[in-house]
């Protein structure tokens, strides 16, 4: 399969392979190992982990960790938060894409070249931070679910290479559509769109990672703590507010809870970070096959 | 045909909007299936760009954009003048500067290496292991940063026993003289492997009678990898590469936001933090738009720049 395997292997080839070997091993360890550590740490005993080191197995193990954080109200909230803006984000933003994408893929739409140079140039140059968020502000988006969904909707980029996508479905199937007298509506979701189910993939998961890891919006245009996403709770709980600030009232740490702040923190981290693992090994296929038809000058 | 001609000649005085009209008519329903992309797009990236007047205005919040007096550039020397502004620009421009140099070339090599591996079991696995940085926030990076490097309680401690190294340990994280080097290693530990996904397909087109014929006429391993993989994907390189210089005035808003503190502040505030802090948080609306269009024109310059030059090399390149 591998070019060099069609030659002898040397000492020389052996020694390298070896080396390369070891520095991709080093750097896959580098990889995963700090997903490993903060799971290790989130269930181990604050006080056996307090001085640090390498984890390659919990200290004493204990859930105490997340028995204190059910507690809290706020992680809830947070998650829910998340998994909603991801679920309904996601959901209106294929729909827009795809919808977008195919008027633009035929040829025959008239004001096509237009429309798209409209839509590249968004790319190119944008109004900025503060022209933004004065008109999210002027549509009373401001502190609303609607605000993570709907300015966010749909990326010029994803919409580009869906459009490259539908433009290599042969035509033949849409001509005969058209024959039998199909609209353009029935032709997209009843043809176009069964035929474009890894495209689709492809950008539901671009959406739905960007969804899930994107706070900007939550720390921009919410400050209504009922409203709070997950990253952001994350990140107030390893900023300066520290634990006391993120886990309220029922954070109660030290000695008499057994419970550090550190603890805390990777407990948060592990269970911001799981939904991600679990779901990555599978989503990578796509997310590989995505990259690559949109690497694709379109 | 004949008709088809006539009723060509008939309509040739009609004007073109009422030719587009007709066509509009026609196929109504692409254009109505159109419309709530095309709304979105002039919503919430034209209009705004129209709030780019602010950077001419003297606005205040009370007022409407309509209504501010006109300043003309008065904002943009105020802007200039601003050491906290100079200084922005410079951490924008030289982490940019650092993430190109140490950052590109990164994934190249390691798409290289990766190549190398035999067994495609192995292979597989190190793709996988390498992107899976890349799904994952940057405040849950922060944190993962934060568990390694902590002087108190993080892993570092382990590592340094384990290469016999027994004194203080910095804590990399505020520490100005260091901070920057986080900021870039993270980003390529971050992104080094979406790079992998794109160079590594390009290798997988290439022909693999080019090796043979190498081969044959005694070149080496190494040898191959300069002349025929590296070759191959020269041109997938020239425009990656001018798609990130064209990027230098983005320097990464969420990775910065994520990792800053007051303690780097001097090093890493980066323009879009600045416009950040000092839009909203200082509310100097004006200024900070002016930063903000500073920022997009300059950047729109440098991928129109880049991308002219990138033609001039190679016809066929380029992303406009």
């Amino acid at each position: 399969m591998s070019k060099s395997g069609l030659r002898k292997r040397s000492m020389a080839d052996h020694i390298a392979d070896i080396l390369i070997g070891i520095f991709l091993g080093i750097l896959v360890f580098t990889t995963i190992y700090p997903f490993w550590h903060v799971i290790m740490y989130s269930v181990s005993d604050s006080y056996s982990s307090m001085s640090g080191g390498l984890f390659f197995l919990p200290r004493n193990f204990t859930l105490l960790a997340y028995e204190m954080l059910l507690k809290t109200n706020q992680i809830f909230v947070a998650y829910r938060n998340t998994v909603m803006k991801t679920l309904v984000g996601t959901g209106i933003s294929v729909f827009l894409t795809a919808l977008t994408a195919y008027p633009l893929s035929l040829s025959r739409f008239k004001g096509r070249n237009f429309i798209s140079m409209l839509i590249f140039f968004t790319m190119l140059f944008n109004g900025g931070i503060i022209p933004t968020y004065l008109l999210i502000k002027s549509l009373g988006l401001l502190d609303t679910f609607w605000v993570y969904v709907i300015p966010g909707a749909m990326s010029a980029y994803n919409m580009f290479i869906l459009r490259t996508y539908y433009r290599s479905i042969p035509s033949s199937l849409e001509e005969s559509a058209l024959l039998d007298g199909a609209n353009p509506f029935q032709i997209l979701f009843r043809i176009i769109l069964p035929l474009s189910l890894p495209a689709l993939a492809a950008i539901a998961m671009f959406y739905g990672v960007g969804n899930w890891n994107s706070y900007m919006g939550g720390i921009l245009y919410v400050n209504d703590q009922r409203l709070q996403l997950l990253q952001v709770y994350l990140r107030q709980l390893i900023g300066a507010a520290g634990a006391k600030g993120a886990l309220g009232d029922a954070g109660d740490l030290g000695p008499a809870s057994r419970l550090t702040e550190e603890t805390m923190k990777m407990t948060v981290i592990t269970v911001s970070v799981i939904p991600i693992l679990i779901v990555y090994p599978f989503l990578q296929k796509y997310y590989t096959k995505g990259v690559m038809v949109g690497s694709v000058k379109g | 045909m004949s008709a088809m001609l006539q009723s060509r000649t008939l309509n040739h005085r009609e004007s073109r909007l009422q030719r587009f009209l007709r066509y509009m008519r026609k196929d109504y329903l692409l254009y109505l299936m159109i419309l709530p992309g095309l709304t979105y797009i002039i919503l919430f990236k034209y209009v705004p760009m129209y709030g780019i007047t602010i950077a001419f205005k003297d606005y205040k919040v009370t007022s409407d954009i309509l209504s501010a007096p006109w300043v003309g550039l008065e904002n943009f020397a105020n802007l200039f003048s601003r050491t906290a502004f100079i200084r922005a620009l410079q951490n924008n421009v030289l982490i940019s500067i650092y993430k190109l140099i140490f950052g590109f070339p990164f994934p190249i090599i390691l798409s290289l290496l990766i190549n190398e591996i035999q067994r495609s079991k192995a292979k597989k696995f190190v793709q996988t292991a390498v992107i899976l940085p890349n799904f994952v926030s940057w405040v849950v990076i922060y944190g993962l940063l934060y568990a390694i490097f902590s002087p108190s309680s993080g892993a570092i401690k382990g590592i340094a026993e384990v290469f016999g190294y027994t004194g203080t340990i910095p804590n990399l994280l505020t520490d100005k003289d260091h901070f920057r080097a986080v900021i870039v290693i993270s980003h390529i530990w971050k992104g080094a492997g979406m790079g992998t996904i794109v160079y590594l397909s390009a290798i997988s087109g290439i022909d693999q009678n080019l090796y043979e014929a190498a081969s044959i006429d005694g070149a080496g391993r190494w040898r191959q990898m300069w002349h025929i993989t590296m070759a191959s994907i020269r041109e997938t390189i020239v425009i990656l590469l001018f798609f990130r210089i064209g990027e230098m005035m983005y320097a990464g808003f969420d990775q910065i936001f994520a990792m800053s503190n007051d303690l780097v502040i001097s090093v890493a505030d980066i323009i879009d933090t600045y416009v950040y802090r000092l839009g909203l948080q200082q509310r100097k609306f004006s200024i900070a738009t002016a930063a903000g269009l500073f920022q997009s024109a300059i950047g729109m310059l440098l991928v129109l720049t880049t991308n002219y030059i990138a033609k001039k090399i190679d016809p066929d390149s380029g992303i406009i």
